[in-house]
């Protein structure tokens, strides 16, 4: 069915809009108007991505990702940014920034943060809502018998809670019914003034905060409704971000090293200037030394000295988001849903972890054995001298 | 917490009717105004000059039973039938199942999803969907199964309890084998629970019990109206916590029907006896729980006749099948009693591990339910809704009767040529087979 470019671009917009009320719902203060997120898709300008960075920083703070400081206390737009590449780095998105700001909230809302936000307004506004306990794990027997009687028995059970889950669906269906009616009847123009103010007053609020819960979850719903446009159109921003010559420009550094996000960067150089002055200096000192063991040792040194060090390899590091999609188990697979394969030259956030701890063992090994030979270079050198004993640590 | 009642072929409309009467008649005593409240919201709803309406959809090929049952209904003066609440037409099924679920189920599909989606919106909460029918007939069987496939569809978090008729054994109709594999197998897959009744069954305490010299189809409904309302009217239940439980069908769903192949229910009911010797008797809860007891164990409906030599097997002998032939194990058991000092009713002898299958506690398959108020004019009264091997023997012959003809193609055309295929046969013998199976197991 040829829909036309503009009906599917009022779609989006509607779609994107109910996305906005939703956000709001949650309480959130920084929403973006929808048309934003449609100049944001194309850059933007500074106007655009600053109300995106805060309203990542307001989700952040909302969902704990990063700790709570008030927004007057933020030193600016470059604290501002830190704490939402803090935040963002946190919960496993890392990738460049000035068209990402989008990617970035896409990211966020498929990891859950929505419900996340949803649920603690729900909590703020449902003043009857019993918290429902953690799920209490059940300890199963680490050998589950597999005899037909307890084949049978888990059987009737799992039957059991699927007939006790449909009535406490079932319940929860009337008590939403009931509380609309309730919500309903006592919209504040229907509430005869009472006797006592300070009860009428309570009243009040209790109306307001139902008719926002209600507002909440019409807006919640309604969004699940149309959620699935805004991942199609969240694709069309990643196959943008993908083909935009500029942005392909910008991800090559002058050294020819890929780009890597903001705090990678730092930690990456300062790890690589550490490494590149470990070599240099063992180099100096192995070479005095001809002992067996030191042979080996400076052999080893050597062979360290001579060969690259192994530096983290600054390719694999710079992850680029359009490597991985985040996968939401709720949502529906997105037609152009590429999954977690990496490109050629990019690491998964897994991989990149598993490569550091990779790379942290080899270097405490290497200081290990650095140590070892200091202290039998130190020893030989005492041992020269007379008269002094050396009492090692 | 609304049940609504969908009422399919010529047996579901009479029962049905017979049902909803008795069961508001019970509850007409302006002293028990707590169950009046709690029955009548959960079969009836009043409309704007106070009238009860049943919470019900009357569906039938021909208009005959329909019409009766709806003027039965208005004549008594308590309550009617919506009036727009009924779907018929003007030719019958045939006694042909394939008929039935393959033409005119899906020919009237709409209009019936229609009526039952109006009466279930009139309900603050549904508790769930009663469909009532027969399974030897071709409307009750075919489309009955048909609509269940529909309901299930459109509600697939309700609970739907399918009661069902067996025929008569020495047979109505001589394709009713058929028609009873064919909606057994489908409703399996459908339905939450099958509660079953017997005709040759209820025949017997229409004679035997109730001394009723020329027995009606109308005598028999009445027997079967009367234990499925002492199983639906309101009752106390563990999850209820003192009020009338507002979840029946779930209930009781849950507490016999977690498992997927065990699904057949049936009912017994004690005292059963003639109006005219109401007066006379006497109850005492210790014998009435002793009688209902050894009717379990011994799979009998009635009290009299009783084989008191069956007893539960000894735990070494609970492998051996033989010595476990005459004695009927149970899955899970609710009893509901009903009735003057209904407290101090002992229950224990229910609670015994023997009675019941090895990989389930008596704890998780027995359940009580109580009611201070008595039922249908007995003083005390128990009825017991099993999940055990009860069904098994009547299963079993009614398999094998329509095997025996499909063995030699009798009367295959006639399912055929509607577009029920000789495959769709086996895919129902062999699921029967395997309920048949594991209701043999159970041990």
């Amino acid at each position: 069915m040829q829909r036309s470019a503009a009906a599917v671009s009022v779609e989006v917009k509607q779609v994107i809009a109910a996305l906005c009320r939703l956000l709001a719902a949650t309480g959130l203060e920084c929403v973006p108007a929808p048309e934003h997120f449609r100049r944001a898709k194309f850059g933007g300008g500074p106007a655009v991505e600053d109300q995106f960075w805060q309203l990542l920083a307001n989700i952040q703070q909302k969902c704990g990702f990063v700790s709570c400081e008030p927004r007057s206390q933020l030193g600016g737009a470059t604290e501002l940014r830190r704490l939402v590449a803090a935040g963002l780095w946190q919960t496993g998105y890392h990738a460049d920034w000035i068209k990402d700001l989008l990617l970035a909230l896409g990211w966020l809302l498929a990891t859950g943060t929505l419900e996340k936000l949803l649920t603690q307004r729900v909590e703020q506004l449902d003043k009857t809502l019993i918290l429902t306990p953690s799920p209490v794990n059940h300890r199963l027997p680490t050998e589950l018998p597999l005899d037909s009687a307890s084949v049978r028995r888990l059987q009737w059970l799992v039957g059991s809670l699927r007939h006790q889950g449909r009535t406490l669906l079932s319940m929860q269906e009337e008590r939403t019914c009931l509380l609309h009616a309730v919500s309903v009847a006592s919209l504040p123009s229907s509430v005869s003034p009472s006797s006592s103010d300070q009860s009428s007053t309570l009243l009040r609020k209790d109306c307001v905060c139902l008719q926002q819960l209600c507002d909440l979850l019409e807006a919640y719903l309604n969004w699940r409704q149309v959620e699935k446009v805004f991942w199609t159109w969240m694709d069309s921003v990643v196959d943008g971000h993908l083909t935009d010559p500029v942005h392909k420009k910008s991800t090559v550094a002058p050294n020819g090293r890929a780009a890597r996000c903001h705090h990678g960067n730092c930690g990456l150089e300062k790890l690589d200037d550490m490494l590149l002055r470990l070599p240099t200096r063992q180099k100096g000192q192995g070479r005095v030394r001809e002992a067996p063991e030191g042979r080996g040792e400076g052999g080893l040194l050597q062979g360290r000295s001579d060969s690259c060090p192994p530096r983290l390899p600054c390719c694999p590091l710079a992850y680029r988001l359009h490597t991985e999609r985040p996968v939401r188990h709720s949502s529906p697979p997105a037609d152009g849903d590429r999954g977690g394969t990496p490109t050629a030259g990019g690491l998964s956030a897994s991989q990149a972890v598993e490569l550091l701890l990779q790379t942290e063992a080899l270097l405490l090994e290497r200081r290990g054995r650095q140590r070892l030979a200091n202290r039998t270079q130190l020893q030989e050198m005492i041992g020269r001298l007379d008269e002094l004993v050396l009492i090692p640590p | 917490m609304s049940v609504v009642t969908v009422q399919l072929g010529q047996c579901g409309n009479q029962v049905g009717q017979q049902l909803l009467h008795s069961l508001l008649c019970d509850a007409q005593d302006g002293q028990r105004k707590e169950l009046c409240t709690a029955s009548r919201e959960r079969f009836f709803h009043q409309d704007t000059h106070g009238e009860l309406v049943a919470r019900a959809v009357l569906i039938d090929m021909e208009p005959k039973v329909i019409n009766q049952s709806i003027s039965r209904a208005a004549r008594s003066g308590m309550w009617r039938y919506g009036e727009t609440s009924h779907f018929s037409q003007k030719q019958g099924s045939g006694n042909n199942w394939a008929n039935g679920f393959c033409v005119h189920g899906p020919a009237h599909r709409e209009v019936v999803e229609e009526l039952v989606r109006r009466e279930v919106e009139r309900c603050d909460r549904l508790s769930g969907l009663l469909a009532m029918m027969s399974v030897a007939g071709g409307t009750g069987s075919g489309v009955g199964t048909y609509v269940t496939q529909c309901l299930r569809d459109v509600y697939p978090k309700s609970f739907i309890l399918n009661h069902l008729t067996w025929p008569y054994g020495t047979g109505e109709v001589i394709v009713q084998n058929y028609n009873s594999v064919l909606t057994l197998a489908h409703l399996y897959q459908l339905s939450d629970a099958i509660l079953v009744h017997e005709n040759d069954t209820v025949h017997q305490i229409c004679s035997q019990l109730l001394n009723i010299k020329h027995i009606s189809f109308a005598d028999v409904n009445s027997v079967i109206a009367h234990q499925l309302g002492s199983v639906l009217q309101p009752a106390l239940t563990a999850d209820s916590q003192g009020a009338y439980s507002r979840n029946p069908l779930g209930e009781l769903v849950s507490a016999l029907c977690c498992h997927p192949e065990f699904k057949l229910l049936s009912v017994s009911s004690i005292p059963q006896v003639p109006l005219a010797s109401m007066a006379y008797s006497s109850f005492s809860w210790p014998s009435l729980l002793k009688h209902l007891r050894q009717m379990l164990i011994s799979n009998t409906k009635m009290e009299e006749g009783i084989d008191w030599q069956v007893r539960p097997p000894a735990a070494a002998e609970r492998s051996r099948s033989l010595t476990a032939g005459s004695f009927n194990t149970s899955l899970a058991n609710v009893l509901i009693l009903r009735g003057k000092d209904v407290y101090s009713a002992e229950t224990a002898g229910f609670e015994d591990p023997a009675l019941y299958s090895s990989w389930l506690s008596p704890q998780e398959a027995f359940s009580v339910w109580k009611s201070p108020v008595p039922f249908n004019k007995y003083e005390k009264s128990a009825t017991l809704v099993s999940n055990s091997q009860a069904l098994l023997r009547p299963l079993d012959s009614m398999v094998g009767g329509a095997w025996n003809m499909f063995a030699s193609r009798a009367y295959i055309h006639q399912y055929t040529k509607f577009g029920i295929s000789e495959e769709d046969f086996l895919d129902s013998f062999s699921s029967l087979e395997q309920v048949i199976s594991s209701y043999k197991e159970l041990r």
